[in-house]
């Protein structure tokens, strides 16, 4: 791979990316935001390169400028230079433009679920890419039976299935550059690890350079030569994998590094978190974005902008004006107090008895559906008081046994038992599409008051107060959920679900579509709320550790059938099932950098 | 696919009966006495009770509604009172002019529909467009019918204003002039036939076209923000054929919703459009109808009709399907 005394040298030669002092401005209903400011970088044919930063810190913004595809509703503002294979892009016309996509630079989405012609086959749209025979591209991305995925309509494949086709469809048209936009987020760990090394292989064979951007510094480090910091839109550290996981000398990164957590965290204290989250402040011309969350940071700070400087722990860069300072943001990191332990109780909060249920699927016939079981006889007891993490990947059932607990849906067989005649309270997903647009935060955490005049002086105080419990400011009351951070959405949602606290808290992944900081943050109000509040609750997840972290006892869902039960340390330590034990091989580990 | 065929003929008997327990409900509420209507007004009473009796009209209502299902079924609608025919002759005669007009105005209004919305979306900022679209939108259409009559026909002579054809006589296989020009080998009759449908199709059509266009317009915006279609970007396609071949398809399904809720409303409009231009079609003969209190007329045409809406929305479903193979019938 690349040495760093090579990249030096060649610094004669124009490297095939060189993005200098980029900045990209869009405007959102008439208000301009700057989402990148000043980002300069290079890459070498063949280089992976990590963006990681937050949401919202602008790294999606940089594959899109690069692809030409910022949103045309924002009216994108671009300044600076790309240059790409000697092409100046920033200004260029469509038609540049155009065969920069077709040729030079690729990308994998997000989201495979999305990102296919959902009334296209296969077949035709990877046509439309040129190069190469479809069925050797597909068989080469690992899929099986080739022909008949190209002759198949997106909707019949799986997330990972669908993801291989992406790829095989970026990769055939041999590009220079690939831009791996967070491609495994939506994917379950074991897929997630094939994906990984898929990439690995292709690139390294046609000697394309690839951008992954992601929020995860453990899959980064799995996967990349060099990484990139971005914070509120600016470049914070850029240097080598390895050195910037070890030492790092940004106290973002730091913090970054710190919020991470994996099978061996200790769970017997609150998460390490980044300083409480705010909107990233951007349009700061003369301060460090970071300053405002920042624990070293002094007055300084807020009067200049650190340019990137050449880091003095490791042989990248950093834009820090204090940087002989950060190892004391590690001294900094005292051990919080335990937490309490839990007061589970013997009665169950909720028992389910062979809970079972079949969904229609295939193709209709004249006699209707076939059904396909997705619960097969599951019985599962949860103690008031006890929190019990649901793993599995995704089509195991797992959603479908929340709803179930959440009354939402019928089982056709078996028997809901609930401690509580009131229904239990549910978090999903995705925190902003759980709040409604037009009602602001505080008259959503106060429709839960029955009986009470939602201005009234009580209602008021009620909702001050959840909103209290979950770290949110009551000052926000008034504000729309679209003002508010996904971090400050999330604590909304809880505040809602707590204003009348239930005996049963259910969450369906409340924290897969979180950077690792938010993740921890909600990991920790979560742990501490069900604490204070004396709730039992169901955390659905897939992420094995986020599970072990949060529950009393973890339960193993595949196929619809419960295949371990058990303590979160044993289940990790002595995973009973094979399938445990090759969720625990695929999780991604920190392999670039040394474990803290 | 053959299960949803049997699935909406089934649907359509079904519909057909409810709509024939309407249509004979009718009959007998609304107060026009068919048999006054034919002894005629000022028939003796003795007369009117005779024409009664012999319409079986003072037999109880069960009977009397089995026999009008079992006429329903060998087609026979009553005899009109204004043309003293069958009403399913008259339906006949007059049903070829009326599907040539409706055809050519879907034709027409989907064309409008998609010129317009492609036109939008390439164009950005085309608000004068969109302008057009609200104020044609706006425009009832007995005032654009009359106006495009106006300008068209009485001012400035460009087109015929009236009638179906300038040839007399002329009669083909299928009963719709422009094809049966080119079937009789008389090109020039097709091309009359054209001209003088032009102007009572662009009347019908411009309400199906803004209401079309307008839900394509909105539905291309919402495909076009998709990830899909930044992949499809993503791989240097043109904007065009990004639009065409990943957008346009995606968005079909609510504007054929839409266009089947229109044909709906086409049908009262060619009451009104008939009329304005002289279209000698089923339009025009149920104006006549209702001002002679015609019942068995209106009636008949109203069963038609019924089966033709059934028909387009059958085709519109199979239509969706196509378009988005996702929707399995």
């Amino acid at each position: 791979m690349v040495k760093h005394s090579h990249r030096m040298s060649s610094s004669v030669t124009e490297p095939f990316l060189a993005v200098r002092d980029l900045t990209v401005t869009l405007s959102r209903e008439g208000r301009p935001s700057r989402v990148i400011d000043g980002i300069t970088f290079d890459m070498l044919p063949g280089e992976v390169v990590a963006l990681v930063g937050e949401s919202g810190s602008g790294k999606t913004s940089i594959g899109l400028t690069l692809q030409g595809l910022l949103p045309r509703d924002y009216q994108p503002l671009v300044g600076g230079s790309i240059r790409l294979a000697g092409i100046e892009l920033v200004g260029a016309a469509s038609r540049t433009w155009r065969s920069v996509r077709r040729r030079l630079v690729r990308a994998i989405p997000q989201d495979p679920m999305g990102a296919l012609n959902p009334t296209m086959t296969i077949r035709h749209q990877m046509r439309e890419s040129n190069g190469g025979s479809i069925e050797g591209w597909l068989s080469r991305t690992g899929l099986p039976d080739p022909g008949r995925i190209a002759d198949a309509l997106p909707h019949r494949l799986s997330g990972g299935q669908r993801q291989r086709v992406l790829i095989a469809m970026a990769m055939m048209a041999r590009p220079k550059l690939l831009i791996a936009d967070e491609p495994t987020t939506a994917l379950d760990v074991t897929v997630q690890a094939q994906i990984l090394d898929l990439l690995r292989a292709l690139t390294r064979e046609q000697q394309t350079a690839i951008l992954f951007v992601t929020h995860d510094l453990n899959v980064a480090a799995s996967l990349a030569d060099r990484v990139l910091i971005l914070y509120a839109g600016r470049i914070v550290e850029m240097g080598r994998m390895q050195d910037v996981a070890r030492n790092a000398a940004h106290p973002y990164s730091i913090g970054l590094l710190a919020a991470r957590y994996d099978l061996d965290s200790d769970r017997r204290r609150p998460l390490i978190t980044l300083p409480f989250e705010h909107v990233p402040p951007v349009n700061l011309a003369s301060a460090c974005a970071y300053a405002q969350r920042c624990p070293i940071a002094q007055l300084d700070c807020t009067a200049i902008r650190p340019s990137l400087a050449a880091a003095s722990a490791h042989g990248g860069a950093a834009a820090c004006l204090h940087q002989g300072q950060t190892r004391f943001v590690s001294a900094q990191r005292v051990d919080a107090k335990p937490w309490p332990a839990p007061a589970i109780q013997a009665t169950a909060a909720l028992r389910l008895h062979n809970v079972s249920k079949t969904y229609p699927t295939g193709n209709r016939s004249f006699w209707g559906r076939q059904s396909q079981p997705v619960l097969r006889s599951v019985s599962l007891t949860i103690k008031l008081g006890e929190c019990v993490a649901l793993v599995g990947e995704s089509g195991a059932g797992k959603s479908t046994l929340l709803r179930i607990a959440a009354g939402l849906v019928m089982p056709e067989g078996g028997t809901v038992t609930r401690f509580d005649k009131a229904l239990p309270q549910v978090v999903f997903q995705d925190p902003v599409a759980a709040l409604t647009p037009w009602l602001t935060i505080g008259e959503q955490i106060g429709e839960r008051l029955r009986g009470v005049s939602r201005d009234s002086d009580y209602a008021r105080r009620r909702v001050g107060e959840a909103m209290k419990l979950v770290g949110l400011d009551p000052v926000l009351m008034d504000t729309l959920p679209a003002e508010m951070s996904v971090g400050q959405c999330q604590r909304a949602v809880l505040a809602r679900a707590v204003i009348v606290p239930p005996r049963l808290l259910l969450c369906d992944e409340p924290i897969s579509a979180m950077d690792v900081s938010l993740a921890a943050t909600t990991l920790n109000l979560l742990s501490d709320l069900r604490r204070r509040l004396d709730m039992a609750m169901l955390f659905v997840t897939h992420d094995l550790a986020a599970a072990r972290i949060i529950a009393d006892r973890i339960a193993v869902l595949k196929d619809g059938e419960l295949v371990e039960v058990a303590d979160p340390d044993a289940i990790v330590a002595a995973p009973q099932s094979a399938y445990t034990r090759s969720l625990i091989a695929a999780m991604p580990g920190p392999q670039g950098g040394g474990r803290r | 696919m053959l299960a949803y065929l049997a699935k909406s003929i089934v649907g359509a008997v079904v519909v057909l009966l409810m709509m024939s327990l309407i249509v004979f409900g009718l009959q007998s509420v609304i107060p026009a006495d068919p048999a006054r209507a034919i002894a005629g007004p000022n028939a003796p009473p003795e007369t009117v009770e005779a024409v009664r009796k012999e319409l079986g009209l003072d037999d109880p209502a069960i009977i009397q509604y089995g026999r009008f299902l079992s006429r329903l079924a060998h087609a026979d609608l009553g005899t009109s009172v204004r043309t003293r025919r069958p009403v399913s002759d008259d339906i006949r005669q007059y049903l070829p002019a009326t599907l040539e007009l409706g055809l050519a105005s879907i034709a027409l209004g989907v064309a409008l529909a998609l010129v317009m919305a492609v036109l939008q979306f390439l164009i950005p900022g085309s608000g004068g467009i969109r302008l057009l679209m609200v104020g044609v939108g706006s425009t009832p259409i007995f005032l654009s019918a009359l106006l495009l009559s106006y300008f068209f026909w009485f001012r400035f002579d460009w087109l015929p204003g009236a009638g179906r054809l300038g040839y007399r006589d002329f009669a083909g296989p299928t009963g719709l002039n422009v094809i049966d020009g080119i079937l009789l080998g008389r090109p020039e009759v097709s091309v009359d036939a054209l001209r003088h449908l032009l102007l009572p199709a662009l009347a019908l059509a411009l309400p199906i076209g803004i209401a079309v266009g307008r839900s394509l317009n909105g539905a291309l915006h919402e495909v076009m923000s998709e990830p899909y279609v930044r992949t499809a970007r993503g791989k240097g396609l043109s904007e065009t054929k990004v639009l065409l071949r990943h957008g346009l398809r995606n968005a079909a399904t609510a504007p054929l919703s839409m266009l089947g809720l229109q044909v709906r409303l086409l049908f009262g409009n060619l009451l009104i459009v008939e009329r304005v231009f002289g279209w000698p079609g089923l339009g025009l003969y149920t104006v006549q109808a209702f001002a002679s209190a015609d019942l068995p007329a209106v009636l008949g045409v109203a069963i038609v009709f019924g089966i033709l809406y059934i028909l387009v929305n059958t085709l519109i479903e199979i239509g969706q399907s196509m378009a988005d193979p996702r929707i399995n019938l």
